[in-house]
């Protein structure tokens, strides 16, 4: 699964650690999702795209 | 991400106050059983009582996995559950069947459970060299 995680970040000049807090989990887990080398659980992926306030499908996309 | 450290810290507390236990029982039932003791119940209970601080650590494992809160982090440890269990079964499973046809000696069952804690340490730089990540304790 590819994302805009990391793009969306840096559009809010945000540092994983800040991602990571206001998802409130670990900054290994931002880190593993941008990098692909870890998918997000739903209600994970809910989460980000809240805070992003936009459609999962428009972070989340099939390889 | 106190959450995370709230979870690894209460099981490093669990789990080192049960080491100290279970070295404390051990030094008591090593006192109080002679060698080649007859198996009687008294000199039973005695022995399984470190068995119940093992029985401890596992349960300390499992709780480990039920608080964390962060998925990922989840994930690496229950990764390394599952090669600890992996390697324990395929070395005891071989070990067990060489046993059956060649006169090696037996592998006292005493030392599954620390095949296993080498295991999660294997789990762990299996982690660290497949994910970069190796995961948080144990």
């Amino acid at each position: 699964m590819n994302n805009r995680l990391k793009v969306l970040r840096a559009e809010r000049d945000w540092s994983q650690q800040d991602l990571a807090d206001r998802l409130g989990v670990s900054r290994q887990s931002v880190n593993a999702i941008e990098t692909g080398r870890y998918d997000p659980s739903l209600p994970l992926a809910f989460t980000i795209s809240e805070l992003f306030g936009l459609p999962i499908e428009a972070i989340f996309s099939r390889d | 991400m106190t959450f995370r450290n709230r979870a690894t810290r209460r099981y490093i507390r669990i789990h080192l106050s049960l080491s100290v236990l279970y070295i404390a029982l051990v030094l008591l039932a090593s006192l109080f059983i002679p060698d080649n003791a007859a198996p009687t119940p008294m000199v039973i209970l005695f022995a399984l009582l470190p068995g119940l601080v093992v029985l401890g650590w596992i349960w300390n494992m499992g709780s480990l996995l039920v608080n964390m809160e962060d998925e990922y982090l989840r994930m690496l440890e229950v990764r390394k559950m599952l090669w600890a269990t992996a390697i324990t079964l395929s070395i005891c499973g071989g070990w067990g069947l060489v046993e059956l046809f060649a006169a090696i000696p037996r592998l006292p069952v005493f030392f599954v459970f620390p095949i296993w804690c080498v295991g999660l340490a294997l789990g762990q730089l299996i982690n660290k060299l497949t994910l970069g990540d190796g995961g948080t304790c144990a």
